[in-house]
């Protein structure tokens, strides 16, 4: 019933699909017939990956690494925000006035905030007044050549040690926000009931908490949850600002030295899909999963 | 009164008051003694307290005035006294309350497990017999929505029971259930009744008073109206306030 539902094309779906196809032909006839714009694909892939000479081997190039950048701002993000808004929902529905306050700022703050200004606010103020007096840069050049490249791989090469890290904190605070609305709503869409039959069999607060309503939220939570990882690695991007080597900067860079400015954004395009569309595949299958399993 | 009631008392609260925002008296000076193996049914109108002076017995809702002591532990301010309190008064809901994502087992096992500290084959064991008990032994794998009302209902009972409680609260356990479901959730009340339980049931199912019941408390806006012995309440009350009650619940044949 359902899968033939599904499957079935009705009117409607026609009329959308005309549409666009008419739309794809006039955006191709207007680069061709009215910009004269000449492809010029043939010059991007040593932009992908190149060989490289003296290793002897091929070499992730500006815009293979720019996507390498992305995933790793977008894992750190995602897991220090997510972090950051377990805490501050839990905060937020906490009996203490204080806890709640502290949430309730911390939010209202973010999300009154541009985002740009955030990472401007991070990078100059964070990362030049704190940063720069904790003297992690210089320890991380300071420590030995296996840490260093430890460090490089699952962060950034030690020059750019601080720009990441303001980066992935302004991401994760951002982002963070968010997730703490998204906990906050996953956590209070329990019935009451299940918090008193927990205390009724005498349970702690804790173990009400750990055992009987975080795993009913989580499920609650997991659909608006991927969206918001799918939101974290789009909003990535605007660390570019602080050149931060991720893949928009990395597109601008090649775009600026190839005028390939059509080809390049394409292929950006085509990197970011492929990242936003594999994390919400992989929820889709999670929430699958877990829907078989009831 | 029953002859198995011992005498000692077990539930006593003096004076006890309780209001909510806007000013609603949901109990007033309410004072109450309960002794060991007795059960008491409460009734009364909707909005009477009832769910409250059950609810306060076990620490689910703060009193304002009074005091509450319970197996000689007063309800205080002692997060031990608290906890002890808790886990020796068993609480039914209405609406079962069970725990969705866990199978009937393991709503069971839960406060034998974390609470009591017992070891799996322990809590293992103690949910076997009371799933027999409460006669859905063969439902331990599945989960509260694949079950009935009435079997939900009966697994709350286990799971309350699982903590090996000395008090029974019971608020309005069967006024959730289809009708033909009453009667295998009172069932098991019944027998609990009979092994000496010390229950207080809020319900307004007058066959199981008289079954079991050794005294009932008429509420109304918080305060106790009547205490009686069930057969003198249902045939001769004292109170008028009592009678045109009954009179309203008779005719419409319970709530
Ligand atoms: N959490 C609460 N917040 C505000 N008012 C409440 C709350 N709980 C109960 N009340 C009020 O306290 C009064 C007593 O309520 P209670 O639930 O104890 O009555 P009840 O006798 O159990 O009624 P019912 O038969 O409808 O269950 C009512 O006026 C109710 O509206
Ligand atoms: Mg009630």
């Amino acid at each position: 019933m359902k899968s033939n539902n599904k499957r079935k094309l009705k009117k409607a779906d026609f009329i959308i699909l005309g549409l666009a196809a008419v739309l794809v032909i006039y955006i191709v006839y207007r680069i061709k017939v009215t910009i004269r714009y000449e492809w010029a694909w043939e010059i991007l892939p040593k932009y992908i990956f190149r060989f490289d000479d003296k290793l002897g081997r091929w070499v992730s190039a500006a815009i293979f690494s720019g996507f390498i950048m992305t995933i790793k701002l977008s894992i750190w993000g995602i897991i220090l925000g997510t972090a950051i808004g377990i805490v501050m929902g839990i905060l937020r529905v906490h009996t203490e006035l204080f806890g709640r306050v502290i949430s309730r700022v911390y939010v209202d703050l973010i999300r009154n905030i541009p985002p740009l200004v955030l990472v401007f606010i991070f990078y100059f103020f964070f990362s030049s007044q704190i940063l720069d007096n904790l003297g992690l840069e210089e320890l991380v050049k300071a420590s030995g050549p296996v840490i260093q490249s430890i460090l490089t791989v699952i962060f950034i090469k030690p020059s750019l040690f601080n720009e990441f890290l303001s980066a992935v904190l302004s991401i994760a605070l951002y982002e963070g926000a968010y997730i703490t609305e998204i906990v906050r709503a996953g956590i209070e869409s329990i019935p009451k009931g299940q918090w008193e039959a927990g205390h009724a069999i005498g349970l702690s607060r804790y173990r009400q908490f750990r055992h009987i309503i975080l795993p009913q939220a989580l499920r609650n939570v997991l659909p608006p949850l991927s969206g918001q990882f799918i939101s974290t690695i789009k909003d990535s991007a605007i660390v570019s600002v602080i050149s931060v080597p991720e893949l928009s900067f990395q597109g601008m860079q090649v775009m600026a030295s190839t005028y390939a400015s059509f080809e390049t954004w394409i292929v950006i395009t085509g990197l970011y899909f492929i990242l936003t569309f594999s994390c919400a595949a992989f929820f889709g299958r999670l929430l699958q999963r877990l829907k078989a399993a009831d | 009164m029953n002859s198995k009631i011992t005498g000692d008392t077990i539930i006593s609260t003096k004076n006890i008051s309780k209001t909510f925002s806007r000013d609603i008296k949901a109990l007033e000076k309410v004072s109450l003694e309960v002794k060991q193996k007795e059960v008491v049914v409460i009734i009364g109108p909707s909005g009477s307290g009832k769910s409250t002076l059950l609810r306060c017995l076990n620490g689910l809702e703060e009193i304002d005035e009074g005091s509450i002591t319970i197996d000689n532990t007063p309800l205080d301010g002692h997060h031990h006294n608290r906890l002890k309190i808790r886990t020796e008064v068993g609480m039914v809901f209405q609406n079962f309350n069970l725990f969705p994502h866990m199978t009937v087992g393991d709503n069971i096992r839960i406060g034998p497990r974390h609470v009591r500290k017992q070891n799996q084959a322990e809590a293992d064991q103690i949910t076997d017999e009371l799933l027999k008990k409460v006669g859905i032994y063969d439902k331990i794998d599945a989960y509260p929505r694949q079950l009935s009302g009435g079997q939900q209902q009966r697994v709350a009972i286990a799971r309350a029971l699982a903590m090996n409680p000395l008090i029974m609260l019971f608020d309005e356990p069967t006024s959730a259930l289809d009708p033909e479901m009453v009667g295998e959730v009172l069932e098991v009340m019944k027998d609990l009744a009979h092994e000496g339980m010390t229950m207080l049931v809020v319900t307004h199912e007058m066959g199981f008073a008289r079954e079991v019941g050794d005294r009932i408390i008429f509420m109304d806006e918080g305060k106790i109206v009547e205490e009686n012995s069930i057969d003198d309440f249902f045939d001769n009350p004292e109170e008028k306030r009592s009678k045109q009650f009954l009179s309203k619940i008779l005719h419409n044949g319970g709530c």
